[in-house]
């Protein structure tokens, strides 16, 4: 085959084009490479295409460049070459622009990070502080319930001693004792006894308030006067009395009064 | 088209020098062609975009491997074109991207894609001008990729009678390029 027939064969244009096989396209690089001709006709055919391809040219997106440039050279920006007119000021802009809102995004980060610490901080302690209410709720409550109790106590114990059927019996303080006033109220109906302590010693340590009912000149057991009573407290039933006295004793009561501690004494009248 | 500032010759070498510089000037005035390469084939406007920046980073991360010996810059340039381009036409995904963004223009009407008169540029207004068989086997085997081996089992030619016809439709093509 002749240079001439080898140039019209179409093999040129497939191999410019690049619808050669490798074998094909590497045929085509060798014979050029020996004849300046073939070589020839590829640049001719080359240019032909090239200035058709520039004829009717579309642009591109304006985004693609700043993308490139973004790509290519955003940790290179600082390159002493962007000094040529063929650099877009717009792009070079842009990579800034980038970087400010990079390092404004990684402000704002820092920034909520350390509000999310702080409101986290805020959040526990306020629940802390929640609980310490919710606690002392509570106990507020539980102190409400109790003074309601004693309150009714005392309503209860009031309107005990306002009752007619109620017999009131005044025990007065004995020698040496005589700031001390205690009272007995006895219900003449069911012969149910209460004790008020109007103003009695401050117990010592271990010992207790107990009432007694003297019967046909002897002392009966009526009952140990609660620590916890606020107002009148209840005592035993007693059916017969000439008098109530208090003596302090131990814990718990004794048996027996302990008559050198006899605190006060009231005769039922 | 504009007079350029530097040949090819001194364009690879900037290129090589790997400077913002040489980059800029090179996408300045080569963007265009090898975008409208991209979109004859592509024949859709954000693809295409997304092509061409392929191209650019390719072009400046091969530019080592052009060799002036086996033809222009040019021409190495828009072989990179048209091959990213018919393997996004390739790509597993592409049709039903191309579903998925017709179905979105239809409600959005997106101005981006729409009317592109691809037929009107470039290579594909010349072909225009070729018998519609020769159209055929230009579209299949440019535009689409083909080998002449799948062309030849595609339109049930034998493999001799694709080689020959494509050649003669080249062949016809230099001559309406020449006019």
């Amino acid at each position: 085959m002749n240079i001439k027939d080898y140039i019209e064969s179409g093999i040129i244009e497939s191999h410019v084009l690049g619808l050669t096989t490798a074998e094909e396209a590497a045929e085509v690089e060798a014979m050029a490479k020996e004849h300046t001709e073939i070589k020839q006709a590829i640049l001719d055919f080359e240019i032909l295409l090239e200035n058709q391809t520039n004829k009717d040219l579309i642009q591109p997106d304006a985004s693609v460049k700043t993308n490139l440039n973004n790509i290519l050279f955003a940790a290179n920006s600082s390159e002493k070459n962007i000094t040529s007119s063929q650099v877009n000021a717009a792009s070079v802009h842009h990579i800034n622009l980038s970087r400010y809102i990079a390092a404004a995004a990684i402000i704002l980060l820092i920034i909520s990070s350390g509000l999310n610490f702080y409101f986290y901080s805020a959040f526990k302690n306020s629940t802390d502080k929640y609980q310490a209410l919710l606690t002392e709720r509570n106990t507020l409550q539980a102190n409400n319930a109790a003074y309601k109790t004693k309150l009714d106590e005392i309503n209860q114990s009031l309107g005990m001693m306002e009752d007619p059927h109620m017999v009131k019996i005044q025990m007065n303080g004995v020698k040496g004792k005589e700031e001390n006033i205690a009272t007995v109220y006895w219900d003449t109906r069911t012969k149910e006894v209460y004790v008020l302590s109007n103003k009695m010693d401050k117990l010592p340590e271990g010992k207790q308030y107990q009432l007694w009912a003297i019967v046909d000149g002897k002392p009966v057991d009526a009952g140990m006067i609660g620590f916890d009573c606020a107002g009148l407290c209840k005592m035993k039933v007693i059916n017969h009395a000439e008098a109530f006295a208090v003596t302090l004793e131990k814990q718990g009561g004794s048996p027996t009064p302990t008559l050198s501690d006899m605190v006060v004494i009231g005769k039922v009248s | 088209m504009q007079e350029l500032k530097y040949n090819e010759a001194e364009l690879v070498g900037m290129l090589k020098q790997r400077t913002q510089s040489a980059f800029n000037y090179l996408y300045d005035n080569y963007s265009a062609s090898l975008y409208t390469v991209i979109l004859s084939i592509l024949q859709d406007k954000e693809l295409a975009n997304d092509t061409l920046q392929e191209v650019f980073i390719k072009i400046w991360r091969q530019i080592e491997q052009y060799n002036p010996d086996k033809g222009r810059l040019f021409t190495w340039m828009v072989n990179i074109s048209r091959n990213a381009s018919i393997d996004i036409l390739r790509s597993k995904d592409y049709h039903s991207q191309k579903q998925n963004r017709e179905l979105t223009e239809n409600v959005y009407n997106a101005a981006s894609t729409v009317n592109i008169e691809t037929d009107k540029i470039g290579l594909r207004k010349i072909i225009s001008n070729l018998k519609d068989d020769q159209k055929i086997l230009i579209e299949l085997a440019y535009f689409q990729g083909y080998t002449q081996d799948e062309i030849s089992k595609f339109l049930n030619m034998p493999l001799g009678t694709v080689k020959t016809r494509l050649r003669n439709a080249l062949i016809q093509l230099r001559g309406l390029l020449k006019r």
